[in-house]
């Protein structure tokens, strides 16, 4: 090959490549629209959860008439498939050809985290529901938001109410789901147990989307335990119980599902099943709000069955924010952010107050004791509502969000 | 370069055009994904396309040297050009290792090889979360500027990065393809056609096939660098074998042996799963329709059908390229023992 | 760590081995004898327990497994017929790469029919709850599918070793052109062995779906196990396939009673150790 020709084709190359650096941002699509993105799952792990999450946001947005601030609201969603190079690739795309400016979602912990890097350097908004801390922990930045209660606030909840109930259960033993979500609710289930004088006998943490939990079953058996506390997600969560039952485990053992959906779970499991079973949770139905009220009747009138933790979650999720684009008077991510930051206010969850230093919304949390078949009094009357709470709250010092960084 | 070959000068032309105008029909940050998978799927055909040795274990490589160079980028802040040798190097000299194992076998065995070997760094990568976030994946990976001498361009926007990744792209295009056009690259395809009677004729086929795996690796390696840059972090599945499938889709329905068809296959393959994905979740289905029909009546991939498609036009046509697609001829049985 | 402890991971190991053992009875039947590497036997494996969950309610639990294992069946004998049989004379890698794509469309196939969600399936009332053996108590239905599936697979083996049709199966596998010139329709056998072996899949499938659940994703679970079975006993060998099934099955169950993470790991690193010391597999003969 001639030395002519490769050079040509060299510097043709380096030309066409420095010719394009210069070409401006590519348009995207401008106007009085505002568009909001809801990144669920629907495929995958979490498969059935992304058409409940839509429904929730999807209630919010109709509850406001698709309009804030005078302007037109465009929702859209992609599916994340559960899988973090789907949702950032989506996440991205929308950004760049719908000019999304608000992201809500995803579902799974780790693709948040995920999202997190893309709306930091993207300087997007995003608000997200979920039990790892990370969010508005050690990942924190300035145009992340976390819904749900903190996990600090939310095992301490679970565990100290428990324990109030049932103070003799001190053998504990933890199904963890492998990952950031399954290692914040150890972690703090762990801390909060230590003040009652707990003993955790055994922990097997497992990849979620596990299906054959008989191992894990029969080794927690064989560790004879008080509870068996379920912090897994998921399938994975009706796998256990499942298995609990048939290896004779439940419901002479306590089942604990301290990060749970509750109503969705309490539908697809067999009435048996729900004895001793008792369910921590960010949002039922029967939750006693004003907003959660009228949400619930608003949703039930839709859609024949309560709503549980995710559709109540993107519900709350997009309602503060509509909220906050309001108090601003802009649409814009870094004044969304600052609306949000240190707002103190009443919504879904009743008093929330937004940490502008960590963006962890502090809230109740609550503890759910499933009841037996012949105890419910209507068809969806699942559970009582032992305890609802926001103690105790996490200090900040506690935090690994040091410094949240600029707009 | 193209002296003597009107065709292949009109078809890297054509490619150029793709390069141009691409980002422009699927924006940006799917293009450059395009041009990533690419250049492992071009790793792949050379293994597969041109050696024929299936390998359902590239993401090994691509996953490793993705963690590799992310590691650096956070905690080393390590410059672009070392992470994008570093990567190179970490994937050929995986594959050295992997592959000199994997060699010893062929066929099926060959293939559950490097499918063994792949799970077995999948595992790893999920169970040491302290290096690799484990399930997460490895988050908080900076995108570090082209520092060229006192240069310094920031490749921050995804138009930018595009750019980045098309040019690399042709670098390592460029490179497969005076390999292929080598004697190395005869010698891989004589393996393909005939191991025993390559042998025969003094080759020790295994050296070769060692060769071709690691120069695969190194390839595979290189794309992975650049795809722990897209968006700031390295996912589980980076490594999965669900990426190792997909790259063998690639290969497939764009025509292997063939330079461009892993390119064709990569393009079809991301574009199908983007564009198509958003408006029915049921996508797979129609990529499981297209790989059969592939398999069943075009074995060429897109490249046949290009070429059919020309013929049917063009009568006559041109003189078969070196470069145009041969369907792999070796009986299931022949290729037994090397 | 105690009796009770181990006695239930070996009996858990027992059950999935023997599922092990029926799946890798059939792909061993399918690569041993037509050499195809049937990427499709997961998606099988998983369309049988589809079929018996919707067949289940009409025509009881057994009729379900049956309608199954015939649906299953069926299915493949078609898939051979239409597709496989085409790619004979190419390279097998095509005929892998055919498999996957058909897994693709079923997998799909079984979202659009029953959903994405997952669905719990119940055995037969009066084997539902556990029964208590002393050392341990386990589920009732999970011994007896393993009893089944023992009753299975050794069905297949007298049935390849004692019957004629067996003997012709054998001689296929060793000798196919060998076997044509001797006059056996040698393209009927490969359609039938084909069906038979998708049909085990099916009727695994099954079985199996009161224990795991059901998810369309079931399928790529368990293929990687299927293989490892089939390679690591030796391509073609049932004895082996059976032995294999057993071992990786035990040998998962126990690595998670004592480190759970590394209980899939394990079984792939055997695999790798198997090939490279025996490469014919542990009871194969090529």
């Amino acid at each position: 090959m001639s030395t002519i020709t490769r050079r040509h084709f060299l510097t043709t190359t380096i030309a066409a490549g420095t010719g394009l650096l210069g070409v401006p941002a590519l348009g995207t699509a401008q106007g009085k629209e505002i568009v909001m993105l809801g990144i669920w799952p629907f495929t995958g792990a979490f498969a059935d959860v992304g058409p409940l999450l839509d429904r929730g946001m999807r209630l919010a947005i109709d509850e406001w008439n698709n309009k804030v601030i005078g302007r037109p609201i465009k929702y859209i969603t992609r599916d994340d498939e559960t899988k973090a190079s789907s949702a950032t690739r989506r996440m991205e795309e929308a950004i760049d050809s719908e000019g999304v400016k608000i992201v809500i979602g995803p579902w799974s912990s780790g693709m948040a985290l995920a999202c997190t890097e893309v709306a930091k350097r993207r300087k997007v908004f995003y608000y997200f529901s979920g039990g790892t801390e990370d969010i508005a922990g050690k990942r924190c930045h300035r145009y992340a938001f976390n819904w749900a209660a903190s996990p600090y606030t939310a095992m301490h909840v679970v565990v100290d109410n428990y324990m109030r109930l049932n103070p003799t259960h001190k053998r504990w033993y933890l199904f963890v789901s492998d990952f950031a979500f399954g290692w914040s609710v150890e972690k703090y289930t762990r801390e909060a147990g230590s003040h009652h004088g707990i003993e955790f006998v055994g922990a097997d943490r497992m990849p979620l989307g596990t299906r054959e939990y008989s191992g894990f079953v029969s080794k927690a058996a064989a560790a004879k335990p008080d509870v068996l506390c379920l912090l897994n997600a998921g399938q994975d969560v009706l796998v256990s119980i499942r298995e609990a039952h048939n290896f004779g485990l439940a419901p002479k053992v306590t089942l604990l599902n301290s990060w749970g959906v509750g109503t969705e779970d309490f539908l697809q499991l067999d009435p048996k099943t729900r004895e001793n079973f008792w369910v921590g949770t960010n949002a039922y139905y029967g939750m006693n709000t004003p907003v959660a009220k009228k949400m619930t009747e608003m949703y039930q009138a839709k859609y024949n069955v309560p709503p549980g933790y995710a559709p109540c979650a993107a519900y709350g999720m997009t309602r503060l924010t509509l909220r906050a684009i309001e108090k601003a008077n802009s649409a814009e991510p870094a004044d969304i952010v600052k609306a949000l930051e240190g707002w103190e206010t009443q919504d879904w969850p009743g008093k929330v107050w937004v940490n502008p230093k960590t963006h962890q919304t502090v809230r109740d949390y609550m503890l759910l004791r499933c009841k037996k078949p012949d105890q419910m009094k209507h068809a969806t009357d699942f559970a009582d509502i032992v305890a609802v709470s926001g103690q105790p709250t996490m200090p900040d010092s506690m935090n690994e969000c040091k410094d949240i960084g600029s707009l | 370069m193209f002296e003597g070959r009107p065709g292949a000068f009109l078809r890297f032309v054509l490619l150029l055009v793709a390069i141009v105008a691409l980002p422009l029909a699927v924006r940006p940050v799917v293009a450059s994904e395009i041009w990533i998978f690419s250049i492992a799927a071009m790793a792949l055909n050379l293994i597969f396309g041109y050696t024929g040795m299936l390998s359902f274990g590239q993401a090994t490589f691509f996953g490793l040297a993705a963690y590799t160079s992310g590691l650096m980028m956070i905690h080393w802040h390590a410059p672009l050009l070392v992470v994008l040798a570093a990567g190179t190097l970490v994937g050929a000299l995986a594959a050295a290792a992997v592959g000199y194992v994997c060699i010893q076998r062929v066929g099926t065995y060959f293939i559950m090889l490097t499918f063994g070997f792949n799970q077995m760094f999948f595992f790893i990568a999920y169970k040491w979360t302290a290096v690799t976030g484990g399930d997460d994946g490895l988050p908080g990976i900076p995108r570090p500027p082209l520092a060229l001498g006192p240069w310094s361009i920031s490749l921050e926007t995804s138009v930018r990065y595009y750019v980045f990744v098309a040019v690399v792209f042709l670098l390592a295009f460029y490179a497969m393809k005076r390999i292929v056009d080598s004697p190395l690259g005869v010698i891989f395809q004589s393996i393909r056609e005939n191991p025993v009677r390559a042998a025969a004729v003094g080759y020790d086929v295994k050296w070769y096939k060692w060769i071709a795996f690691t120069l695969a690796g190194a390839f595979t390696g290189f794309a992975g660098v650049l795809y722990s840059m897209m968006f700031g972090i390295v996912p589980l599945e980076s490594i999965s074998w669900i990426i190792s499938g997909d790259i063998v889709f690639m290969v497939l329905i764009g025509g292997i042996g063939n330079l461009y068809g892993p390119l064709l296959g990569a393009a079809a393959f991301k574009w199908l799963s983007e564009a198509i994905s958003v408006l029915w979740n049921r996508w797979p289905l129609i990529l499981g329709v297209a790989l059969v029909l592939v398999v069943l009546f075009l074995r060429g991939g897109l490249v046949e059908a290009f070429a059919r498609i020309r013929g049917a036009f063009g009568g006559g046509g041109g003189r078969r390229d070196a470069d145009e697609g041969v369907p792999v001829r070796v009986g299931a049985e022949g290729e037994a023992r090397t | 760590m105690n009796v009770a402890f181990f006695a239930g991971a070996i009996l858990n190991g027992l059950v999935t081995g023997m599922l092990y053992a029926l799946m890798g009875v059939g792909l061993s039947l399918i690569l041993g004898l037509l050499n195809i590497p049937n990427f499709a036997h997961g998606v099988l494996y998983a369309l049988g327990a589809y079929v018996m969950i919707s067949a289940g309610k009409a025509f009881g639990f057994l009729g379900g497994a049956l309608t199954a294992l015939a649906v299953v069946g069926l299915l493949g004998a078609v898939i051979e017929y239409f597709g496989v049989r085409r790619l004979y004379r190419v390279h097998s890698d095509y005929i892998l790469l055919l498999s996957f794509g058909l897994s693709l469309i079923l997998t799909e196939s079984i979202i659009l029919v029953w959903g994405p969600v997952g669905i719990t399936s119940q055995p037969p009332a009066f084997l539902t709850g556990g029964i208590d053996l002393g050392v341990t108590v386990y589920p009732k239905y999970r011994l007896a599918v393993m009893f089944i599936t023992t009753a299975l697979v050794l069905g297949c083996y007298l049935f390849v070793t004692r019957t004629r049709y067996g003997a012709i199966l054998r001689a296929g596998i060793e000798d196919k052109d060998m076997a044509a010139a001797l006059g056996i329709n040698i393209r009927r056998v490969f359609t039938l062995t084909f069906a038979v072996g998708t049909g085990l899949a099916g009727l695994g499938g099954a079985l199996m779906s009161p224990v795991r659940g059901l998810l369309p994703t079931m399928g790529i679970d368990i293929l990687p196990f299927a293989f490892v079975v089939v390679v690591l006993g030796g391509l073609g060998s049932l004895p082996g396939a059976i032995l294999a099934g057993l071992l990786v099955g035990v040998v998962q169950s126990l690595m998670t009673a004592i480190w759970a993470p590394g209980a899939d790991a394990s079984v792939f690193a055997l695999m790798t150790l198997g090939i490279i010391a025996r490469p014919q597999g542990l009871l194969g003969r090529r």
